[in-house]
């Protein structure tokens, strides 16, 4: 590259980040002004001594789990299934998982709550239907990031090797495809649960005590704190993003085979 | 005793019949390749013999009991792949014991015969590895070692040597058939190699779209090819038009030149088109000794290919490779040179289309 491109090319570098990151350093630097005159962190600690925050927060949490588990026990067998058996179905499976991205978050709640709270479905308040639906909102992420695990693997070739050694299905989904295909169910997990615990019209419009919905509220009732969340959300999600980097950089296992 | 048998196999994807009426008695201890050209077949057959494909018709037992439709993993058919197909989550040790602990062996039985296998292939030190860190032979050797410590009916192996560069190929193969021979197991061997094939096999069976051409020991099917194809295959093969002079005689003319067969031409008649050959090896100078065919020619090239020396010569109007030993106490002859060439009877084939 020559110098002027290279000068360039560093100049919209700074650029890009002084506007991307501009706006979080005053954010960050409001968080600290709760006491007058001083920088502190009284804003955060605030936030960590109200009870509602940890409720609220575990609350999230715990639905973030359950819904890595149901989406790992849902997509996994079905790209699976896919890769294995009915590849004539990948393209329109792959178009279904990218609807979330496109059906706006508050037409999806209104059309579940509309579905789901009259019989013989009436589970609107029942966490099922949380799940279900954060299942949905993570799909891309989730079955994406299976997807791609998946292709780097031999599926068939270990499929039917253990096949010739008498494993059933259960045995080779769970002790041959899970392990190898860890890592991408680590970083779909983690982009899940980013998603879940952020995530605040479902949360909000079924009326539950989730993060992103108490978030919204201290929004309205207070200056600081909700700044200082607003930091701590970003904190998560980059450690977040951060740990499928460091897992992802660390699995150099691939086979080496030809044919593969 | 038939250990393998194949019935009247066929197999059909969408109308197009990839195998037709395969037919094979495979004995116990046997070592069987299936040798043809890609898209023949051998890998399909060898497929339905695992299981992983359903034959359209035809039925497979393995002693005596039918397991045409039994489920691959009920067969208890060892099988190596291509491409290894080492489970990467697991040690050396762990792919090895895999399928004894599928079957819930107890774990001192597994241990024992893990070493067992560990000490076959050579790789004891090697237990605590995992696939990635062995090279492609090694992990081959494991992939042997994990389809054999199942106690196997059967050994299938689909072009296990194939991903392997040339010299680990040439060794490997003679340990894979070292170690069949050793543990007596029946072992169906897929390879487009005729090296490999003439190399290893008790039996082989060519095969070519979707058909058995020919099955014999390498003997029979290199020295006697059956059809243009197997002849074509497997080895080298010079091939000529002539016409037939004397069906009763065996006498046949290309170019003028009249050469004698021992292959029965009773349904031909005089002046009749055939096809014959001759293998290069087959040649021989007429003053080293004479042999039924003395053909005078004209020496066109001389190729040093190192244990063999590769001499092109023209007879009649056609030219024709013969191969003869390296000997560098003997003179060879000068390109250009008139001289006679000689085969037997037998050396010339005339083969059905």
């Amino acid at each position: 590259m020559k110098r002027g491109g290279q000068a360039w090319a560093w100049f919209w570098m700074i650029v890009g980040i002084l506007y991307f990151f501009l706006p979080l350093v005053a954010t960050f630097l409001f968080s600290l002004r709760a006491r007058l005159g001083v920088l502190s962190f009284d804003a955060y600690q605030t936030v960590f001594n109200d009870p509602n925050f940890i409720y609220n927060f575990s609350y999230s949490v715990f639905w973030a789990l359950l819904t890595i588990i149901v989406g790992i026990l849902i997509f996994v067998p079905t790209a699976y299934l896919i890769r294995l058996r009915l590849p004539q179905f990948r393209a329109p499976v792959e178009f279904i998982t990218l609807l979330p991205f496109v059906i706006p978050a508050i037409v999806y709640v209104f059309s579940l709550v509309r579905t789901f709270s009259k019989p013989p479905l009436l589970i609107v308040d029942s966490p099922v239907l949380l799940i279900a639906a954060y299942a949905v909102l993570s799909m891309p992420y989730m079955y994406s990031a299976i997807d791609t695990g998946l292709r780097a693997i031999d599926v068939r070739t270990l499929t039917e090797a253990a096949q010739s050694l008498g494993a059933g299905w259960g045995t080779i989904l769970f002790r041959i495809i899970l392990p190898n295909i860890r890592v991408a169910i680590l970083s779909g997990s983690f982009l899940t649960f980013a998603i879940v615990i952020g995530e605040l019209i479902l949360a909000d419009y079924l009326v539950k005590p989730a993060f992103a919905p108490y978030m919204a509220y201290l929004m309205q009732q207070k200056a600081y704190e909700p700044a200082a969340m607003a930091v701590m959300s970003f904190a998560l999600t980059w450690a977040c993003l951060g740990i499928i980097q460091f897992v992802g950089r660390g699995s150099d296992q691939t086979q080496i085979a030809g044919g593969h | 005793m038939t250990h393998l048998k194949l019935t009247n196999i066929s197999k059909e994807y969408s109308g197009t019949t990839v195998v037709q009426d395969f037919n094979l008695d495979v004995e116990q201890g046997e070592f069987v390749s299936f040798l043809g050209p890609s898209g023949c077949g051998k890998t399909t057959t060898l497929r339905m013999v695992a299981g992983f494909e359903t034959p359209t018709s035809g039925t497979i037992t393995i002693n005596g009991q039918d397991i045409t439709n039994i489920a691959p993993n009920q067969r208890n058919v060892g099988m190596i792949f291509q491409a290894y197909a080492l489970f990467p989550n697991m040690t050396v040790a762990q792919n090895i014991g895999f399928g004894m602990q599928i079957h819930k062996e107890p774990k001192a039985a597994i241990k024992e015969r893990v070493n067992e296998m560990l000490a076959l292939i050579n790789l004891e030190k090697h237990a605590g590895k995992y696939p990635f860190q062995l090279s492609g032979g090694q992990q081959q050797r494991v992939a042997l070692a994990r389809a054999l410590a199942n106690h196997p009916q059967v050994l299938l192996l689909d072009e296990p040597l194939s991903a392997l560069d040339a010299k680990i190929r040439v060794q490997l193969r003679s340990e894979i058939r070292a170690i069949q021979k050793k543990m007596g197991i029946t072992a169906i061997f897929v390879t487009h190699d005729q090296e490999e094939a003439l190399s290893i096999s008790d039996r082989i069976v060519v095969m070519y779209e979707g058909k058995m051409e020919q099955v014999g020991t390498p003997f029979e099917v290199y020295n006697f090819p059956q059809t243009a194809f197997v002849a074509n295959f497997v080895g080298t093969l010079n091939s000529a038009s002539a016409e037939v002079l004397d069906p009763a005689k065996g006498l046949i003319t290309m170019d003028g030149v009249q050469l004698v067969t021992v292959e029965d031409m009773k349904n031909r008649k005089k002046g009749d088109a055939v096809k014959f050959s001759v293998r290069p090896e087959r040649f021989s100078f007429a003053s080293e000794q004479k042999k039924d065919n003395i053909l005078d020619c004209t020496i066109e090239n001389i190729t040093f290919l190192g244990a063999v020396v590769r001499i092109q010569v023209k007879i009649g109007n056609t030219k024709f490779n013969m191969d003869t030993f390296n000997n560098p106490f003997l003179e060879l002859p000068k390109i250009g040179d008139k001289d006679q060439v000689t085969c037997s009877k037998e050396a010339v084939l005339v083969l059905n289309h």
